[in-house]
């Protein structure tokens, strides 16, 4: 394959990189709301236990249960926006890179060995420069996309968590009575917030999937590249 | 593209780079400018990324680019400056002089903080290769940071924006060969970029005060001869500031 096809390869490829960052992006900073909504349901759950007063042990352990639970999302949710805002910085800098590659190439095309002042070692060393960072910025991203993964992937472990807890939460409701009304108010919220966060994480597992084929497509377009020249 | 010696003496050259016809038609033609001494260089608003290969191509077949040692923004726009970070990847000592207030914001072309040597306000000098170059305040024409530059022993004055022209695509002369005619390309150009009379009227003052043989803008057709005293006369009775009411 030529020089040329190889480059257009990688271009196509650092496009779909940075927009597949960018997707994934906005997906995780839909997790935001649902960590404050964890937080909201904690002092429900709070207060409901509170209001059952003596009849409201179990809810109290539960309670518990729910606040941790809540904490566990936070952290998670906090520290995936760390590493993807470092991901789409990474990108970034990795698409500008590449044009100033495809910048180099040109300038190499237009250098006339025969009338020149200047040696093209000069100008090679800041595409190697260039070439350097691209690796640089690649191998960082590639080890954020291995941290993001690792964050994400207790994700499907707290969801079958609450899970469980919306049920435990019901089924104390439900032999409290009266009592366990706005307990069960409680269950139901616990419910549609881990149902939210189970349909958002397969989302992004699967945008990070995507994103992480398309790295190793990209990566080996570079090294592709590297050995046609 | 031309390249041509506007002046070269001993030690001490001008040389200026214009009218790429291979440039995309959208993208501005712009004049790069390369000064050496004693072996020295310096470049003058390198332009932008858009035409780095070409200039850099073009120049190294006249100087041994590893002797660039720094470059003279005179204004903060891309098509002035947006090259810097290739530059810089080349060579990573390079020195950029760029106005101080333009500082935080020419960073954002990628360049480190490492290789900027802001110019204050008041102008003063930079050296190149034990040579004096004369950095003259032009704030406000057209950017609020901007200079011009003075070399004393060329008698050349460079000028940034000030004395730029749209030119037609058919003009391939480097100087303006019938300056009533040439103003046609210049009046729309100081109307609507230049926005400040008093600050023109202060600039053209400093320009007299020195001994120009040429003087040598970043876009258009340079100046040289009784054209200069023509252009200063030109531009001290045009009522600058003014363009925007055309396009309303």
């Amino acid at each position: 394959m030529s020089e040329n096809i190889y480059t257009r390869k990688m271009g196509e490829e650092y496009d779909i990189v940075f927009r597949q960052c960018v997707s994934l992006n906005t997906e995780l900073h839909k997790l935001v709301p649902l960590a404050k909504q964890m937080h909201l349901l904690s002092s429900n759950a709070v207060s409901s236990a509170a209001r059952a007063g003596t009849e409201g042990d179990a809810f109290r352990v539960l309670t518990q249960d729910i606040q941790l639970l809540g904490d566990e999302v936070s952290h998670c949710i906090s520290d995936t926006q760390k590493v993807i805002n470092e991901i789409v910085t990474l990108a970034s800098h990795l698409a500008r890179s590449f044009s100033s590659y495809i910048i180099y190439l040109d300038l190499l095309n237009h250098l006339d060995e025969k009338t020149m002042k200047t040696s093209p070692k000069y100008f090679e060393s800041g595409q190697k420069n260039v070439v350097d960072d691209i690796r640089d910025n690649n191998n960082k991203l590639s080890r954020c996309l291995g941290t993001l993964s690792n964050l994400l992937s207790p994700v499907s472990t707290l969801v079958k968590k609450g899970e469980y807890l919306a049920v435990c939460s019901s089924v104390e409701a439900a032999s409290a009575g009266e009592h366990g009304v706005s307990f069960e108010a409680v269950a139901t919220m616990l419910r549609e917030l881990v149902g939210q966060l189970g349909t958002q994480s397969t989302r992004q597992s699967s945008l990070l999937r995507d994103l992480s084929d398309a790295m190793e497509k990209q990566q080996q377009n570079q090294r592709n590249l590297m050995y046609a020249r | 593209m031309r390249v041509e010696h506007l002046f070269n003496k001993n030690t001490h050259s001008w040389m200026v780079m214009g009218r790429d016809d291979d440039r995309r038609k959208e993208v501005i033609d712009t004049n790069q400018y390369l000064i050496q001494h004693n072996g020295r260089g310096i470049l003058l608003d390198p332009g932008g990324v858009e035409n780095f290969a070409v200039v850099a191509a073009e120049f190294s077949k006249h100087f041994d680019l590893a002797d660039v040692e720094a470059v003279f923004a005179s204004h903060q726009d891309p098509d002035v400056i947006s090259s810097l970070s290739l530059w810089i990847q080349t060579n990573p000592n390079l020195i950029v002089y760029v106005p101080k207030i333009w500082v935080s914001f020419i960073t954002h072309f990628g360049v480190k903080l490492e290789n900027i040597r802001p110019i204050p306000d008041e102008g003063g000098f930079i050296t190149l290769g034990g040579h004096d170059l004369e950095v003259v305040p032009a704030h406000y024409l057209h950017s609020p940071g901007n200079f011009s530059l003075y070399d004393p022993q060329a008698k050349i004055f460079f000028s940034g924006d000030i004395g730029a022209a749209l030119l037609p695509e058919d003009y391939t002369d480097l100087f303006v060969t019938d300056f009533s005619e040439h103003t046609k390309s210049m009046e729309y150009f100081h109307r609507r970029w230049m926005p400040s009379n008093a600050a023109k009227m202060r600039w053209i003052a400093e320009v007299r005060k020195r001994d120009v043989e040429m003087l040598c803008p970043q876009h258009g057709a340079i100046f040289k001869g009784e054209d200069i005293e023509n252009f200063l006369t030109w531009f001290e009775n045009l009522d600058v500031g003014s363009g925007w009411s055309s396009v309303r």
